[in-house]
């Protein structure tokens, strides 16, 4: 028997809330394998989503796909649709480096350009907007504080970000991205090269983050899947597994492989 | 235990004698090195004069200096880095990141590893068929082309070497933020391989002016001051190869000092390339 109360927010999920991302018969293959096998999942709006299962389960694949990066290298190639606010992104005719303007992404290592922290933030910015440099210094400045990283490194800017700690520079990443004003925000294990204290930040900045954005979150850490996201997606050998609400998931899930990954007996 | 001590101690003795070997022929190549410069210091110290520098190079039995030979190598040099650095670069951007996966860029590099290793005095003949022949005299500009064209493969080398040591994550974060290819590669991919990049323009420096063969078959000699790039040019080692073979002892004691002022900048460019890549790695 399902209590109550879980009906009913399922049923709120699924009516009220706006569909920001929807995965729609999405198969991806790394030349001859298959490595997505027909996805089917809707990413609401500001709100996190996680994409948890074991290594080589897709996940990475899967959140690789939303702002096609994966174009970068030959032999990768997706097929099925990913519609961004109705409109599909994996058409011929998207315009691949708007598209990442609106979708932005942070990686699992942290990746700060070869600059100084303010040019680290500048550089996304300048690339699509010509403004002043005091609507720049401003925009630096906001980006930093919307990432906790303004009161650590506002006296010294014009230092290298390769200077900083890494969870640091993990911050900067997360500056530079939210700087050039994305829709969408994916994180790739974004936590996982960090120690505690900064994982801990970042968490904070990621629940603090959704009120404006929506989020997409690939993690090993379940705890951390649990702790961040309003939704999870469990995925195994590049198929979806069960998605669901992250409560229901970590405490009621419908297929026995999700319980058994939760539970720790495999993965 | 006691098996076990002396497998020990043969151990130990085995290690000395790897290691008194390895050591005996680290300093074997040293010493080569060290007779070499040695040698240079010894006998090119002495005839280091104020002269050398502001002197032409003298007719034989006269005193005199290298002025025009030191000129004519600091403006082949120069020229063949300027022509030859640019084609390097594009050609080592185009196989690090354009071209990554594809056959050409095997195809590139491996003729590119056969033209790092061709013997110079091939190059020499070839831009002696290419230049000099056809404009019926030696002159200066053949000569940095020759050597503009043995630059070439050295920084396509360390340009490809380099860029690929850039990780992937730092392109596809340039990527992800929306910056286009050609933007990710001037901002991104070259500023994280730039002192790589440079340090291999020193090396290509380095090699090019001790070159002599290829400006045997092109910018010749000169005797006197000439700045004209349409006629032949002195340079330090094509003086040095005449000098050294003369009977003269004037000449002969210009061209220990040529070759000590040659070594010395080489050496020097060394050091100073191994510094800016030594930078790299603190950081």
């Amino acid at each position: 028997m399902k209590p109550m109360l879980s009906t009913d927010l399922n049923v709120a999920d699924t009516t009220v809330e706006k569909a920001k991302i929807e995965v729609k018969g999405l198969n991806f293959y790394y030349g001859q394998s298959k490595a997505l096998k027909d996805i089917n999942l809707s990413l609401p709006e500001r709100s996190v989503t996680a994409f948890i299962g074991p290594s080589g389960c897709g996940k990475s694949t899967l959140l690789r796909v939303l702002n096609r990066i994966y174009e970068l290298y030959p032999k990768q190639r997706a097929d099925g649709q990913v519609l961004l606010d109705g409109k599909n992104i994996l058409d011929r005719s998207q315009d691949l480096n708007l598209l990442r303007t609106k979708i932005g992404m942070v990686f699992q290592k942290p990746t700060p350009f070869p600059m100084s922290i303010y040019e680290n933030i500048a550089f996304g910015v300048r690339l699509y907007e010509r403004i002043s440099k005091a609507e720049m210094d401003n925009r630096v400045e906001s980006a930093l504080k919307r990432a906790a990283l303004w009161n650590e490194v506002k006296d010294k800017l014009n230092a290298s970000g390769l200077s900083l700690s890494g969870g640091q520079q993990q911050r900067l990443c997360i500056a530079r991205t939210v700087a050039v004003k994305p829709e969408v925000i994916l994180l790739d294990e974004p936590a996982s090269a960090l120690d505690p204290l900064s994982t801990a930040k970042i968490e904070e900045l990621i629940d603090e983050l959704q009120a404006d954005y929506t989020i997409v979150i690939v993690t090993h850490n379940m705890q951390q899947a649990a702790r961040v996201s309003r939704q999870t997606a469990f995925m195994y050998l590049g198929e979806l597994v069960e998605f669901d609400r992250t409560e229901k998931i970590f405490t009621s899930p419908r297929e026995k492989r999700t319980q058994d990954y939760i539970t720790g007996r495999f993965g | 235990m006691s098996t076990a001590l002396s497998l020990h101690q043969s151990r130990k003795r085995k290690n000395g004698v790897m290691m008194a070997l390895c050591v005996v022929a680290a300093g074997i190549g040293l010493a080569w090195l060290a007779l070499i410069l040695g040698a240079l210091i010894y006998k090119g110290l002495s005839g280091v004069s104020l002269a050398v520098f502001t002197q032409m190079t003298p007719p034989p039995g006269d005193a005199g200096g290298l002025l025009n030979a030191i000129y004519g190598s600091i403006v082949m040099t120069i020229i063949g880095i300027v022509v030859g650095t640019p084609i390097g670069v594009l050609a080592g951007t185009y196989m690090a990141e354009y071209g990554r996966f594809s056959k050409l860029t095997t195809v590139v590099r491996f003729i590119n590893d056969i033209l790092l290793s061709a013997p110079s005095i091939i190059v020499g003949l070839f831009v002696y068929e290419l230049m000099v022949r056809p404009m019926g005299h030696f002159s200066a500009i053949a000569g940095a082309v020759a050597l503009s064209i043995l630059v070439i493969p050295v920084v396509v080398r360390t340009t490809e070497d380099m860029l690929n040591l850039v990780p992937n994550a730092l392109r596809e974060a340039g990527t992800a933020i929306g910056a286009p290819r050609w933007v990710v590669i001037r901002s991104v991919a070259w500023r994280a391989a730039m002192s790589g990049i440079v340090t291999g323009i020193l090396l290509a420096v380095a090699r090019i002016s001790g070159e002599t063969a290829p400006l045997l078959f092109t910018a010749l000699n000169n005797q006197f001051w000439s700045s004209n790039l349409n006629a032949p040019m002195a340079s330090l080692p094509v003086t040095i190869f005449q000098f050294a073979l003369s009977p003269y002892e004037e000449w002969q004691q210009l061209a220990w000092t040529g070759a000590l002022i040659i070594t010395l900048t080489v050496l020097g460019l060394s050091i100073f390339a191994r510094s800016l890549t030594g930078r790299r790695e603190d950081r």
